[in-house]
């Protein structure tokens, strides 16, 4: 009776990752990606089913032995719980409207076949990690995330900044999973087991375990309290990275180099959301002081991310800023103890960011027909050069400002009921601190303040401002909506972004059904009076900032100056990048170059010592054999050359001489005979 | 009386006067000379020492050998230098070093 919703799940993770062989195999045969469409599409059914199956009854649980170490034993296997169903429905059903769109939108690439295998291969890493059952299964497919985006950001890779990204981007997740990968050490050296039921669940090892003078005790181990602390920024690290937090945010707006369709997925459900999916599942190991720092990283991300994305101009740059920023509100809802209410903004969030991003998608793939067609050479991405856009792409448009007022969190919008709900925990939560903590819920407003305000400048100039493109080709503007096969996944989406799929009441959060399935026991308490405050609040400040935007950008009364230093700040993205480039790049490149130095002259001297030493000592022998056995030989030779130089003056030819020779011998003979025997 | 060591002077003396013309004189004829004096006085030597051999005279058969022998020596030794003449044109030993290295 169980056994179905976990062969489903099982299917719904590997089907992906067959699609991905399968493309593989094929290679460039197979360049309209009905691999990946119909595999993701099976997925997504499979998961539908698991969910119904799962949602709100008990967690179900499979796992197999994987190998032994000692005498420890490590499974492999899947955890069903609320959560992980719920991610595991969320991933496809955001994969497959991207495939669809990808199908239309990057026809005619030449490196398609590469496109279709990544994007299965990124899908199926994703959902391998929600249902990861345990640390060790989760890391891997973790690090598989990173590798699928590392390959999709430098898609292109023949363009250099592409590359570029791709490398920032996997270089700065590096970073983060070397955190992930401390803090399941820690865990496992702790408690001795990686399994994510055993620790973090209602029962598990982590909940029996408590902090009491300064040791943290487990039940069969204790170790000092600090490790707990450790343990949890180790874990923040990890998601700070993949979720591009302040300060590894840097490499989310690079990644805009990939295609649209991926900066959609990446942002949507499969990159990022594993950063806030990680802290929401190890979400026990939590202490006072991580939480503190989660809360104060997320405010920070999100502020500075929201104000970054003020003043930028390429459409794909604001929107990766909103991501960061959105994020931010996240990581806060993690940091105020609500994860529930993080990973509800997740869902959402997954639904108008893709959105957003298919919407810039297809304006930029108009721009670029636009180019095309007149031989202009502006760029496609710059908002600079839209303009009007909303007469000639009118259900792009419509579905843009769907996912604009999610974005904000108007009412009657999914984002309404995620973000305010983030909101009210986070002034509820503010109550109850002391000091500097209780400035978080207000930066949060005026975080969503700021959003609102580069949202509508972003929608205002694409579609309402007055066409920049007119002055170089006259009147005659050939703009088409886009085709159906990217605006079906578009209206789709644009579906999910408002309230119905979420709740009956689209005012109040407490209804929603998803919430409900996910919530922790103990909540903060509530504030009746904040529920009605803050809504409305936030509502009228959006309202506010449309007017004012609609002024500026639409009506072109801007009245500021450009140019100043906070101007600036927030054009160079707070010169984060020049900031990496002087502390980090350049002292790497510097310790390269000095590496390099050791090598050529130290390493390589040695080396050309050592044969240097050789030549000498062969000289040396060389020498020796020339000079000293030769000379030896030739020595002899010489004393019997000489000998017999002197020897041959005894040759006169003169007979009497050798008569008188001859009797001196005898004579000396006889003398010797008569002296010696006598 | 005359003992054998008068004998042995005499034959020494010979000798000598023999060795001496062998080594200093400038003439080949008389280097033969020499020579001659040399067997003689070997020849003398064996004669005096025949005394004691009273059966057989063994001393005094070799010395009649040993004067045919000296006497065939001598002739062969006339012949040589007469061709060394004819060649060099001279007999002195002094003047014919082709032996020389």
């Amino acid at each position: 009776m169980q056994t179905y919703p976990l062969l489903a799940a099982s299917l719904a993770i590997m089907l992906p990752f067959a699609g991905f062989l399968l493309s593989a195999i094929c290679g460039k045969r197979s360049k309209n990606g009905v691999i990946a469409i119909i595999t993701i599409s099976l997925s997504l059914l499979a998961a539908g089913y698991t969910f119904t199956q799962v949602w709100d009854n008990a967690p179900l649980h499979v796992q197999w032995h994987w190998f032994t170490i000692g005498q420890q034993a490590f499974h492999v296997g899947i955890w069903l719980d609320n959560m992980a169903v719920l991610m595991l429905l969320l991933v496809p059903l955001v994969a497959l409207p991207v495939h669809i769109y990808s199908v239309a939108y990057m026809k005619g690439d030449p490196g398609l076949h590469r496109y279709w295998m990544y994007l299965s291969l990124f899908c199926f890493a994703m959902l391998g990690l929600v249902a990861a059952d345990n640390l060790l299964l989760m890391y891997c497919c973790w690090e598989l995330v990173g590798f699928a985006s590392y390959l999709l950001i430098g898609f292109w890779f023949t363009k250099d900044a592409a590359a570029q990204a791709s490398k920032k981007a996997f270089i700065i997740n590096r970073i983060g999973d070397a955190g992930f990968l401390i803090g399941i050490a820690i865990v496992y050296s702790g408690f001795g087991t990686v399994d994510i039921q055993a620790l973090f669940g209602p029962q598990g090892l982590l909940a029996q375990s408590t902090v009491a003078g300064g040791q943290w005790l487990v039940p069969s181990i204790s170790m000092p309290a600090v490790w707990l602390t450790v343990a949890g920024l180790a874990f923040f690290l990890g998601a700070m990275a993949k979720s591009a937090q302040f300060p590894l945010h840097v490499w989310l707006p690079d990644a805009m180099e990939g295609p649209t369709s991926i900066s959609s997925l990446i942002h949507a459900a499969t990159m990022v959301a594993a950063g806030v999916f990680l802290l929401v599942r190890v979400f026990p190991v939590f202490n006072e002081t991580t939480l503190m720092v989660i809360a104060g990283v997320g405010t920070l991300t999100a502020f500075i991310a929201a104000y970054f994305a003020l003043t930028q101009c390429d459409i794909k740059r604001i929107l990766a800023f909103s991501t960061i920023s959105q994020l931010g509100f996240m990581m806060v809802g993690v940091g105020i103890g609500m994860s529930h209410v993080s990973l509800f903004h997740l869902v959402t969030h997954a639904f108008f960011k893709c959105l957003l991003f298919l919407c810039a998608g297809a304006i930029i793939h108009e721009m670029q027909h636009l180019n095309q067609k007149h031989q202009l050479t502006i760029d496609p991405q710059d908002i600079r050069n839209m303009g009007g856009l909303g007469k000639y792409m009118p259900i792009t448009c419509a579905t843009m400002l769907i996912a604009a007022l999610a974005l904000t969190g108007f009412p009657l919008t999914a984002g309404y009921l995620s973000k305010d709900a983030l909101l009210v925990h986070a002034f509820e939560w503010g109550a109850l601190q002391q000091g500097a903590a209780k400035i978080i819920p207000y930066m949060l407003v005026i975080v969503s303040v700021l959003t609102s305000f580069y949202i509508f400048r972003l929608l205002f100039k694409v579609f309402f401002a007055s066409p920049a493109y007119k002055q170089p080709i006259g009147m005659n503007v050939k703009i088409k909506e886009a085709s159906w096969w990217l605006l079906a996944p578009m209206l789709f989406l644009a579906a999910c972004s408002l309230f119905p799929f979420f709740t009956v009441n689209p005012l109040n959060d407490g209804e929603v059904w998803l919430l409900q399935g996910i919530a922790p026991l103990p909540t903060l308490p509530p504030l009746r009076l904040l529920h009605l405050a803050i809504p409305i609040l936030t509502t009228l400040t959006t309202l506010l900032v449309v007017v004012v935007t609609w002024h500026w950008y639409t009506l072109g009364k801007y009245p500021l100056k450009t140019g100043g230093f906070f101007y600036r700040l927030s054009v160079h993205q707070g010169y984060m990048d020049a900031f990496y480039h002087v502390t980090a790049v350049q002292p790497i490149l510097k310790l390269s170059r000095v590496l390099v130095w050791v090598d050529r002259q130290l390493v390589d001297g040695l080396v050309n010592g050592v044969a240097a030493l050789g030549r000498t000592t062969a000289t040396l022998a060389g020498w020796i054999d020339r000079h000293v056995v030769d000379g030896v030989v030739n020595l002899i030779g010489k004393i019997a050359w000489g000998m017999g130089n002197v020897l041959r003056r005894s040759q006169t030819g003169r007979v009497q001489y050798y008569f008188f020779v001859l009797f001196f011998i005898i004579l000396v003979v006889l003398l010797y005979h008569i002296i010696v025997q006598a | 009386m005359i003992t054998l060591t008068h004998f042995l002077i005499v034959s020494a003396c010979l000798f000598s006067t023999g060795l001496y013309a062998v080594l200093a004189r400038r003439n080949a004829i008389l280097v033969l000379v020499g020579i001659e004096l040399m067997i003689n006085a070997a020849i003398l030597n064996l004669v005096a020492f025949g005394r004691y051999d009273k059966a057989l005279y063994g001393g005094q058969v070799f010395a009649l050998f040993a004067i045919v022998l000296a006497a065939a020596g001598v002739a062969v030794a006339l012949a040589i230098i007469l061709n060394v003449y004819k060649y060099y044109k001279t007999v002195d030993p002094e003047d014919i070093r082709n032996l020389k290295d």
